[in-house]
């Protein structure tokens, strides 16, 4: 856990509202897993807003990361106006990110990534590490992608660059299936024949989105993770402000797990949702 | 020339003025990749009760102008599994270790503290009688009229001079904002024995969303902290601290030095940062440096010159 001055080296837009984020970086890029994040202070020094706010990050090396976020706010607003050059206090590598490796008895496990809106990019990250360490063949990871229209199907082209296989829902039938994305998840379950518990699910997205994932993956038996979101202040710990509501030790009972440091990825079936 | 920033609290002598605030900093270890935690002054504890809690359920945060409320719910391990797992940590840090203790009832304040009494490592107690974010419940006939403990004198004489009776250490009473006399309640905490009092806790507050008429917080109401409540606390210091005789220790969105040194220059003999650790984990290491540097500017030597230097 770091804390950086990063430069901005560049901020674009990739799609309506939505801005890739590439900073510079001598810790935090380097220490990344797929599933963990950032806290970017998008006020600078003014604090207003006064608290940070929290991004998974898309791509990460030792020199640089990158993140794509959605303007929703008065944070957002201000990131989307970063100029290169600009420099930006980042805390960071923060939380549990996804599983990456992972013993399966025969090896025939797949991979299931799935990924609505801007739970899409740390999914990115976490293919494009499954694809360097081959710890899963291309043809074992499938993504599943949703959105409300083709245009916000984020970082389509780079899964396809990777060569992973690529399943695409959006709500106005623009693109791939018409209608939710865990649809086209229940179909391809189905339909296809493969060694399920030794397969992990992954998704990261709206919260009714990982619900859903979360219960299917436990009605065909498949282990599944998902990346939550939650509201957030300081995001390594001490605050306590960030709680998710899970299983407890004891049957029937229930506790609050601190998303920022015991996630933000939790096993779907540990989760109490509402 | 040697500055020598250095306080006395009670039993305690603090090398320097600047400590972190209860609820804001965890049990220290979260801060350690930051800055060198022996630098502090002081570490006051997240709250311990006698019980382990759970804490509020979600939302429990929202952001305001210059500020945010919370509603944690005192989320701890309870008071044994403190002394296990955290206290061996703090204790190895060599800096004084305060301990934030609560109770739902006198009793319970004493049993918390009698507790911890038999612990190695704790320096002194800062008695949270002003968690916004609890329901009380006691069978004291008085207790039941009011919220919090804080807002009324006849129960902070009550619990802290219960309290004092169970400990020789070093005890500070945490006052709450929201009532009309700060300086009443000070009065009361100096008469039953505190050696200090902390001014101030967070303010009651509320957020409603417009378009699901709810409040936002599942606790409906938190407690309002950061830059906005500042110079309110500063003024609530400044009236204690021509009243009582104990010491004050200032809070209430500190970011930097220059509002620690308002705190000081209005009666505060020490602060402590609260808010500024999550946006800034490194905001009390700094606000300690720019004490320094002040000091040095301004040819002072020690603290004496600063702590209740404020003009008319």
């Amino acid at each position: 856990m770091f804390k950086e001055t990063c430069e901005v080296l560049e901020n674009k837009t990739v799609a309506p509202d939505h801005f890739l984020l590439k900073l510079s970086s001598k810790k935090i890029g380097k220490a990344a897993l797929p599933g963990q994040f950032v806290q970017i202070l998008c006020s600078g020094d003014s604090l207003d807003p006064l608290l940070p706010r929290p991004f998974s990050f898309l791509e990460a090396s030792p020199t640089s990361f990158s993140l794509l976020y959605h303007v929703v706010g008065q944070g957002t607003e201000l990131m989307a106006k970063f100029k290169k050059g600009d420099k930006v206090h980042v805390l960071g590598p923060l939380g549990k990110g996804f599983t990456l490796r992972r013993k399966t008895e025969d090896g025939r496990g797949k991979r299931l990534l799935v990924g609505g809106g801007v739970g899409i990019p740390p999914l990115y990250h976490l293919a494009k590490d499954l694809v360097r360490t081959k710890e899963v063949k291309k043809s074992d990871i499938h993504v599943f992608l949703g959105a409300r229209n083709k245009s916000l199907l984020l970082c389509e082209k780079d899964f396809l660059k990777l060569g992973v296989q690529l399943h695409l829902a959006t709500d106005d039938g623009s693109k791939g299936h018409k209608g939710y994305v865990t649809q086209v998840l229940v179909k391809f379950l189905k339909s296809s024949i493969f060694h399920l518990p030794s397969s992990l699910i992954h998704s990261c997205g709206p919260t009714p989105m990982l619900k859903a994932v979360s219960l299917v993956a436990s009605e065909f038996g498949a282990p599944n993770e998902v990346s939550v979101e939650v509201p957030m202040a300081c995001g390594f710990g001490a605050c306590l402000g960030c709680a998710l509501k899970v299983k407890g030790e004891t049957p029937g009972s229930h506790r609050f797990a601190i998303a920022c440091t015991e996630g933000p990825v939790f096993e779907g079936s540990k989760i109490l949702w509402d | 020339m040697g500055l020598d920033l250095s306080v006395q609290i009670g039993k305690i002598k603090l090398k320097n003025p600047v400590l972190v605030a209860s609820g804001t900093f965890g049990h220290a270890k979260e801060f350690e990749d930051f800055f060198d935690l022996k630098k502090l002054g002081g570490i006051v504890t997240k709250t311990i009760t006698l019980k382990p809690r759970l804490g509020n359920p979600p939302p429990r945060i929202v952001e305001t102008p210059a500020g945010m409320l919370n509603a944690i719910g005192l989320q701890n391990p309870g008071v044994e599994r403190f002394i296990e797992d955290k206290l061996p940590y703090l204790k190895k840090l060599g800096v004084p270790i305060i301990v934030s203790a609560m109770g739902y009832s006198v009793d319970e304040f004493m049993q918390v503290v009698q507790t911890l009494d038999r612990a190695d490592g704790i320096d002194g107690y800062e008695l949270n009688l002003s968690c916004p974010n609890v329901p009380y419940s006691s069978k004291t006939e008085t207790l039941s009229l009011v919220k919090m403990f804080a807002h009324d004198d006849r129960m902070i004489e009550e619990v802290v001079s219960a309290v004092r009776q169970v400990t020789d250490k070093t005890l500070i009473a945490k006052l709450g904002p929201d009532v009309s006399d700060v300086p009443k309640m000070a009065l009361a905490a100096e008469k039953a024995g505190a050696d200090a009092v902390s001014l101030i806790n967070t303010f009651i507050a509320m957020v409603i969303d417009v378009k699901t008429r709810k409040p936002v917080l599942a606790n409906k109401t938190g407690g309002l902290s950061g830059p906005c409540i500042r110079p309110i606390a500063v003024r609530m210091v400044w009236e204690t601290a021509k009243r009582v005789k104990i010491p004050v220790l200032g809070m209430g969105g500190i970011m930097n030095a220059e509002h620690a040194l308002e705190f000081l220059i209005a009666g505060a003999t020490a602060v402590q940062v609260g808010t500024a650790n999550f946006m800034n984990p490194e905001a009390s290491s700094q606000v300690l440096n720019g004490i320094e540097d002040f000091m040095k500017k301004e040819k002072l030597s020690s603290m004496k010159e600063i702590i209740r230097s404020v003009k008319s």
